[in-house]
């Protein structure tokens, strides 16, 4: 039986550009944000309607970014310059203001880019990298606060403490929200697939969040209705492929067909548009500084280096949510010019080796070209996951 | 392998040369003209046959040009750093691997020497005698390859990770600073971290990211940064590192900066170059004080260039086999340059960088702070700064300059200099006029003959 909820959503997303005029024909502003550190939250006490820019997988829009940026961009930042370039993107269109973060030094050089060449409002939010030092989180609290101020300015508001305390308490329930549907999606019996529940979490990029929030109940109920319980478990044959990397925003769904067309199936991510930004998400201080402090706090972006191997939290995580979500491989995704993930696939593939977890890097871009090649080497590897499934079957049973 | 035939210097010039000055290094020793002079005509060619060999790339000779003193003692430092940085860790001394564009003051603050890739590189080719440029090749391309397969295949350069790792080279520490010129600094730096030389510390400079030269937390921040580097520095000496310490270093690479800052306007203000456009590039990385793994060898032998530079100018000299009219080249970007001597055949002569001269031209305040004046100063280097400031910076340097042509060139893999290329070089096209353009380095020589072909073209055109 299928989620009625997720059919609701797909036509809200469709419906969402031409709401947006209308708001912003009322006077509303949109804020249009790429990062990793954007706290959502104070935005939108500010008024702002945010929406986080996510274009993908169209290779025209990659050429003609790269006659903005360069060829040796990643091809995500690539599209989204090639996108404002060609300025037929709804929410790229209704944009008022921009906010980046320069979490990801490209991202910072993007918004450069974008800044000079489109003619955009930009915001950017420094970010630094010895975020274990106290020094760093004293430095992180001022540019969160000049952010907020830069922000200020434009909304022609104050932040209110009651409406950040309210914006606070209705992300977090998104995050709540999204959390327990991702273990459906990971269960024995399922309803829901993992593909169902990214396409869910990036409908919330641009979906009002009351409304949103509102959806995400209203998915749940449907599946504590069709499935009573959470069981999440190997089962015979199964092949569960754990997805880490590079983004894959919406629009990009290749190497994601190809794993589920030849029955893979994927238990989990720790990609950037996907669940790891909802995690570990603790605001223990309602004001902007202390709500981007629960931002650096989660999970690090590849981007953040991290001198030590062993305590390394970015791996430690990977660790959890593979062994959560009983999965048996992990397809690391590395977009061509990625640097903060392909610097880390070798790295991450011997960490994982160690643990008997075999890791399959595709490096890739959003030409068609490698498809039959990526199909190959995938469908080799979830042949294999799934063989390694049986035997270990037949060993208990022997 | 047969042999190639070598060059040698020629006697002619030996009477003038031993009329120069000694170099005196860190330690105190002296090295007098003679004994430099029977290095590089004795014992080098033998040791480094590859730096001497007759081919279209000129061997890995640092000149053409026999008379220039400064070519001739730039080319002994090159040649002996292998050995000097070998006795230098037999005497107990720090060495840092560092990238990132940065002035070196706090590194010599903590009595230690700070390596750059190329430094790196050349110790580790240093250490094994009697090759051919072809030998070499063969031999550290294979390393590299190697690393490559570590690191990322992406990465723009290895940053000697190889030599580091497998424990080839005794560096201490791998310091550099995630400044903007470079998005794998910070990437090659972490994967340190899995490699089997576990010895090796590390430690990350981070730079504030857009353009934060007036933000006071910034710059408190960063220069709590460099005091943590110095901390970290000091573990491994055992040295403690005073505040007054960084203030004499602060003021002695200032000398330096200075120096490289009057020989440049003399350079420029020349009506015929003084030397070729690689001598030209050479002499100005000088001021950084860091380019031989010696700041007092350096100095000296830059101060000796700024009068050779004086005098030249006064004599009307023209640099080596410079044509007699030739287009004036202003190159910038990545920390990558173009061929100068196969550029100059051309007709072309390179009168001028943005990258390797950004953190030459600002001087740090000598009063106060030194921590934070010297993290403002950093946070103020014009390379480092938005379109438009870093664009209007360049501007005025490539009109001091006289260039007829500019171009952009980035490293293969150099996403953050590739990026704004194409934005940096619009300023420059619409503030002077001057014909421009974008190009792309392979660092491991593999499309030289392309972009030699591109360059040629661009120059023909001017």
């Amino acid at each position: 039986m299928a989620i009625k909820t997720l059919d609701i959503i797909r036509r809200r997303v469709e419906e969402r550009p031409e709401e947006l005029k209308k708001e912003r024909a009322n006077g509303k502003k949109v804020l249009g944000w790429i990062g990793y550190h954007i706290p959502e939250e104070v935005a939108y006490s500010l008024g702002f309607i945010p929406i986080r820019i996510s274009v993908g997988g169209d290779s025209k829009l990659v050429e003609v970014g790269a006659r903005y940026a360069s060829s040796k961009t990643c091809v995500f930042l690539r599209e989204i310059v090639g996108a404002f370039a060609e300025n037929t993107d709804p929410y790229i269109q209704e944009t008022d203001v921009l906010a980046f973060d320069a979490t990801c030094l490209q991202n910072f050089r993007a918004a450069e880019v974008i800044e000079y060449f489109f003619k955009r409002d930009v915001v950017v939010l420094g970010v630094p990298r010895n975020v274990y030092w106290e020094e760093a989180i004293e430095y992180f609290t001022q540019e969160a606060k000049e952010f907020t101020r830069l922000l200020e300015e434009r909304a022609g508001v104050s932040v209110d403490k009651k409406k950040l305390a309210e914006a606070v308490d209705l992300f977090n329930k998104i995050r709540a929200a999204l959390k327990e549907i991702y273990q459906y999606q990971a269960s024995k019996g399922n309803v829901i697939s993992w593909l169902e529940v990214y396409d869910l979490i990036q409908a919330g990029y641009v979906l009002d969040k009351q409304e949103y929030l509102q959806l995400l109940q209203q998915t749940l109920a449907e599946l504590k209705e069709q499935q009573s319980y959470i069981d999440i478990e190997q089962e015979a044959g199964e092949a569960r492929i754990f997805i880490s990397g590079s983004v894959i925003p919406r629009g990009d769904r290749k190497l994601i067909n190809i794993i589920t067309s030849l029955g893979g199936r994927i238990v989990g991510d720790d990609i950037w548009t996907g669940i790891i930004p909802y995690l570990d998400l603790n605001i223990k201080e309602i004001s902007p500084e202390g709500i981007a402090l629960g931002y650096l706090n989660r999970t690090p972006h590849g981007a953040l280096p991290y001198l030590e191997l062993k305590t390394d939290k970015r791996l430690k995580k990977l660790h959890g949510l593979l062994d959560e979500y009983k999965a048996q491989g992990v397809i690391y995704h590395t977009l061509r010019y990625c640097d903060p993930y392909t610097f880390k696939a070798k790295e991450t593939k011997d960490v994982l080796a160690q643990s008997g977890i075999p890791l399959l890097e595709i490096h890739t871009e959003y030409a068609g070209s490698d498809y039959e090649a990526i199909r190959t080497r995938v469908e080799a590897f979830v042949e294999m996951i799934r063989n390694q499934t049986i035997e270990s079957e037949e060993e208990v049973s022997a | 392998m047969s042999r190639k035939e070598l060059f040698r210097y020629s006697e002619e010039n030996k009477e003038e040369f031993l009329k120069s000055d000694n170099i005196t290094f860190n330690d105190g020793t002296v090295v007098t003209p003679e004994e430099i002079w029977h290095y590089l005509t004795v014992e080098a060619p033998v040791k480094y046959p590859n730096a001497y060999e007759i081919n279209e790339l000129r061997g890995s000779r640092r000149t053409r040009d026999e008379k220039y003193v400064t070519g001739l003692k730039s080319q002994y430092l090159s040649l002996t750093l292998s050995e000097r940085m070998e006795k230098a860790k037999d005497k107990g001394k720090t060495v840092a691997f560092i990238q990132g564009g940065q002035a070196v003051d706090p590194y010599t603050a903590a009595d230690t020497i700070a390596l750059r890739p190329a430094l790196v590189n050349n110790w580790n080719s240093g250490r094994k005698y009697g090759e051919t440029v072809y030998e070499r090749n063969v031999r550290t391309k294979g390393i590299k390859e190697r690393a490559y397969h570590d690191m990322s295949f992406e990465a723009c350069q290895t940053g000697g990770f190889e030599h580091i790792q497998a424990g080839d080279l005794r560096v201490d520490v791998i310091a550099p600073y995630s400044a903007l010129r470079c998005s794998d600094v910070s990437y090659g730096l972490e994967a340190h971290r899995h490699g089997p030389n576990d010895k090796v510390k590390l430690f990350l400079g981070d730079y504030p990211m857009r353009f934060q030269a007036d933000k006071e937390w910034a710059i408190e921040y960063f220069a709590h940064n460099i005091r943590k580097l110095i901390e970290t520095l000091d573990e491994i000496s055992g040295k403690k590192t005073t505040e007054e310490d960084l203030k004499n270093s602060i003021k002695l690479h200032n000398e330096g900066r200075k120096l490289a800052i009057e020989a440049s306007e003399i350079w420029w203000s020349a009506e015929v170059p003084p030397t070729t456009g690689g001598e030209r590039g050479a002499l100005f990385g000088l001021g950084t004080l860091e380019g031989h793994g010696d700041v007092q060898a350096t100095l000296s032998v830059l101060k000796e260039a700024k009068n050779i530079i004086a005098e030249r100018v006064k004599k009307g000299v023209k640099g080596h086999k410079i044509s007699d009219n030739p287009k004036r080249l202003f190159v910038l970007g990545s920390c990558v340059g173009i061929n100068a001597s196969r550029s100059e055949d051309a007709g072309a002569i390179v009168v001028g960088t943005d990258n390797h001269w950004s953190h030459v031209v600002k001087l740090v305040d000598e009063e106060g702070d030194p921590y934070y004046n010297l993290a403002k100063a950093t946070l103020e280097y014009p390379y480092e700064q938005s379109i438009e400031k870093r664009a209007a910076w360049t501007v005025e340097q490539i009109k001091k300059s006289r260039a007829d042509g500019v171009i952009f060139l980035h490293n293969w893999g150099c996403n953050t200099q590739a990026a704004i290329s194409r934005a940096i070089v619009d300023v420059i096209k619409r503030e002077t006029g001057l014909p421009t353009f974008i190009s792309e380095r392979e660092l491991g020589g593999l499309s030289n003959e392309q972009e030699q072909n591109r360059v040629n073209a661009f120059v023909e055109m001017l």
